[in-house]
């Protein structure tokens, strides 16, 4: 039988790859952060925060995309539940902007000349690292349909809890220097704003889990940890 | 041997009863809110049917639910009317056309050697692609033409039977000031609504209805989908449907049928709760067909 809806198959395509290409704005966005972060660069700080407004904009195209492909091509089937995923997953890259923008916007606050603590640094550096690695991942397992992909981030998350905590430990015994403890508490709120990013990226691989199973789960229930909710295989 | 005919026949009841498990339980999650009157089941076991030696549906095995809406949605001559028609004995009217197997209503064999095929009309009946009213009778006169045929009628509980079918098709406001004109002055939508009157006035236990707003436009086609919504609290309502959107708007299971090859005989890809067909269908071929990638 010959093949149908050529231009609506285009069309989701085409959806798909503005939806995901937002995830490449984060990536830049994060590569961006974290070097302000690493050396107090507060006019690329400026610049990440201006930025935004392209990861903004793409979450208002793609919103308004799937609002047309909904009102005019009844989407059903695989279709349908892709649609419902992009709408999460284009929610999740604009959060994972903001947290960029989180970011930003308390690296003037650590002064020019900041009591930088080797040890938390190194950590954050890590959880950036991380936190870029996961977004891709998260980029590639939907692009491939991949579940296994995006379970895994599930312990590429576990990485970045940890380092987490342990900037945290490390921020209770800083020491009693005020600019530094003050100093280390700016840097847990960007470990935390980094930490929210890896949750974002676990989110887009329950978004795939969805797409190809049809079942919606999260991988980890918060509120019970350890307890995987989604059979793997 | 009587062994191995045991022994099939005991798989095909116990797939049978799986499958119809399964269905009953995800049908019943959409159920009816209110069930007026307990309407029947059909089931239909291995039904094979035929045109002469052209073997038009190959081995349907599913179960229509009672005061359920039922679509039968599948690309053109894919066997799906053939099935509808076979559910009321139409089937047989075509010369050379033969059924195989079983369709029970209820607990009752439709093509039992005992059963009258005119009493089976009487309790499935059917309303057409277009509406067919009948040319010369009034609007009374085509309610009421089916009830004087198997007893005699006061003309009293005619009024009311009228009254009563008109008022449960959603036509009564409509026509009631003139029940004496022709029905075939009505609009197409009011027509197909009088002819869903004249099928339930003789209080069937199942309507079929086969593509029955494909001749009307969209508002009369919404009123007659109101209308189906309304019907099953009080009937088993199976639709043939080209229009998918329709399908996934008023039915509560839908059974895919497909072909293999052009030539080669229908079969039932699957039958499920119409949510799951459209969200998250179990066979591929329902897949492709429901979201338009093929055919």
């Amino acid at each position: 039988m010959p093949e149908g809806r050529l231009h609506y198959q285009d069309h989701l395509e085409a959806l798909e790859k503005n939806c995901l290409g937002g995830l490449d704005l984060v990536i830049a966005a994060l590569d961006r952060t974290m070097e302000a972060v690493e050396h107090q660069d507060t006019e690329l700080a400026e610049l990440v925060i201006a930025d935004d407004d392209r990861i903004d904009g793409r979450y208002l195209e793609v919103h308004q995309e799937i609002l047309t492909l909904l009102a005019t091509q009844a989407p059903v089937a695989t279709d349908l539940r892709l649609i419902s995923a992009l709408l999460h997953v284009m929610h999740s890259i604009e959060r994972m902007g903001d947290q960029c923008v989180n970011i930003s916007k308390v690296i003037p606050l650590t002064g020019y000349d900041a009591p930088v603590h080797s040890e938390m640094i190194d950590r954050i550096r890590l959880m950036g690292k991380q936190a870029r690695t996961m977004v891709s991942q998260s980029k590639k397992a939907f692009e491939g349909r991949d579940v296994e992909l995006a379970r895994d981030l599930v312990r590429q998350d576990d990485l970045i809890d940890n380092l987490n905590k342990e900037c945290f430990q490390i921020a209770v015994q800083v020491g009693d220097d005020p600019d530094t403890r003050e100093w280390a508490m700016t840097m847990m709120l960007v470990a935390r704003a980094i930490e929210r990013i890896g949750d974002n990226a676990v989110d887009i691989g329950e978004q795939v889990a969805f797409v190809v199973t049809g079942l919606f789960r999260e991988f980890e229930d918060a509120s019970h940890p350890g307890r995987e909710t989604l059979p793997s295989g | 041997m009587p062994e191995t005919a045991d022994t099939t026949k005991t798989d095909t009841d116990s797939a049978l009863q799986t499958d119809l498990a399964k269905t009953a339980e995800q049908a019943s999650k959409r159920g009816t809110d209110k069930v007026e009157r307990v309407a029947k089941r059909f089931t239909v076991k291995s039904l094979n049917l035929y045109y002469g030696d052209f073997h038009a549906v190959h081995d349907v095995t599913m179960r229509i639910e009672p005061n359920q809406v039922t679509a039968l949605i599948g690309s053109s001559g894919c066997g799906k009317t053939t099935v509808l028609r076979s559910l009321n004995r139409m089937h047989e009217l075509t010369p050379g056309a033969r059924v195989e197997g079983e369709v029970e209503l209820d607990d009752q064999d439709i093509y039992a050697s005992n059963v009258d095929a005119v009493e089976v009309r009487r309790l499935v009946g059917m309303v057409f692609q277009a509406p067919n009213p009948f040319p010369t009778m009034s609007v009374y006169e085509n309610v009421a033409a089916g009830l004087t045929l198997n007893r005699k009628v006061s003309k009293s509980e005619k009024d009311d039977i009228v009254e009563r079918s008109l008022r449960g098709s959603h036509l009564w406001d409509e026509v009631k000031d003139r029940l004496h004109r022709k029905g075939s002055a009505l609009s197409g939508g009011q027509q197909q609504r009088l002819c869903i009157a004249r099928a339930t006035a003789v209080q069937p236990e199942v309507l079929l209805m086969d593509e029955p707003c494909s001749a009307l436009d969209p508002v009369a086609t919404l009123a007659v989908e109101d209308l189906i919504e309304d019907l099953k609290s009080r009937y088993t309502i199976v639709i043939v449907t080209h229009n998918m959107q329709q399908a996934a708007r008023v039915s509560d299971s839908t059974a895919f049928f497909n072909l293999e090859a052009p030539g080669q005989p229908g079969h039932l890809v699957e039958i499920d709760a119409t949510d799951k067909i459209f969200t998250t269908p179990s066979q591929k071929e329902t897949e492709d067909y429901v979201s338009g990638r093929f055919g």
